[in-house]
């Protein structure tokens, strides 16, 4: 299993690995930002606004004239 | 050059290092390619004159593994110093990310650091880089030549780097400052690290 680059100039010891180390840290900070930025967190679901009167047919006359038109 | 890839999760970064013939630009590549451990040294490409000076360029990639789920890799140049191998810069500086300019702290060099200077701003602008922009780090070289024959790092600072980037004092051959200077241009670069969105631009 490929072992990550960073721990392993942790190990090395000397100036290369000192700089590896720094490069190491320096991505994984970019690259964590970027995936937050990449993958927002969803956004809720707005919710339907349910009117007062829900469930209650105010506008039965047309309702009733547009079913028996379609019965016809 | 695509700093970041997150198609194939690859970082790559081109790097030049920059400045007038003899300023010790092969100096800091030869540097760090002795300080990697062997299972990472690769092959670095040096083409030289017979006295020794930077015919071609220099040309050290770095494979620095796998960090935070990406490929990485630095690749670091150097361009000849001398006047007339101004084809061969410009060449080196196509898709360049960052670049480290090794002046000369000599006095008597001050001008060949100036004109190198220019040259640099005249070959990036020519390439479609911002030289107000691009990231710059400057390195005062030579630093361990008496006192008398070098000039000050503020009177070095005040006549090149009117940017105000980063500058580090170096004595490349005897390794001191190669690191700092690295890291600090690394940094800057990877800084510039794009989102996914505008990958392989």
């Amino acid at each position: 299993m490929a072992r990550d680059a960073g721990k392993e100039a942790e190990e090395e010891g000397g100036e290369f690995a000192d700089f590896l180390a720094d490069v190491s840290k320096e991505i994984a900070q970019r690259v964590e930002s970027l995936d937050k930025k990449a993958t927002p967190a969803a956004a809720p679901k707005k919710k339907t606004p349910i009117a007062a009167d829900a469930g209650v047919i105010v506008e039965w006359p047309n309702v009733a004239d547009r079913m028996i038109e379609d019965i016809r | 050059m695509s700093v970041v890839n997150y198609g194939t999760r690859e970082i790559t970064c081109k790097i030049v290092y920059y400045g007038p013939g003899r300023s010790g630009k092969t100096t800091n590549l030869q540097h760090v390619y002795s300080q990697l451990p062997e299972e990472r040294k690769g092959k670095m490409v040096s083409l030289a004159t017979e006295t020794d000076r930077t015919l071609f360029f220099d040309f050290l990639p770095l494979d620095l593994g796998t960090i935070s789920g990406f490929a990485t890799r630095f690749q670091l140049y150097t361009v000849p110093g001398q006047v007339y191998y101004a084809a061969t810069r410009k060449l080196v500086l196509q898709g360049v990310d960052g670049v480290v300019f090794v002046a000369d702290s000599q006095s008597r060099q001050l001008a060949e650091n100036i004109e190198s200077l220019q040259d640099l701003h005249a070959n990036l602008a020519d390439e479609g880089h911002d030289p107000r922009t691009i990231p710059l780090v400057m390195q005062y070289n030579k630093r361990d030549l008496p006192a008398a024959e070098i000039s000050s790092i503020e009177d070095l600072d005040e006549v090149l780097n009117f940017r105000g980037v980063p500058h580090y004092a170096a004595a490349a051959i005897a390794g001191k400052g190669v690191f700092e200077t690295l890291r600090s241009i690394s940094t800057l670069v990877l800084s510039r690290l794009s989102a996914p969105a505008t990958k392989g631009a």
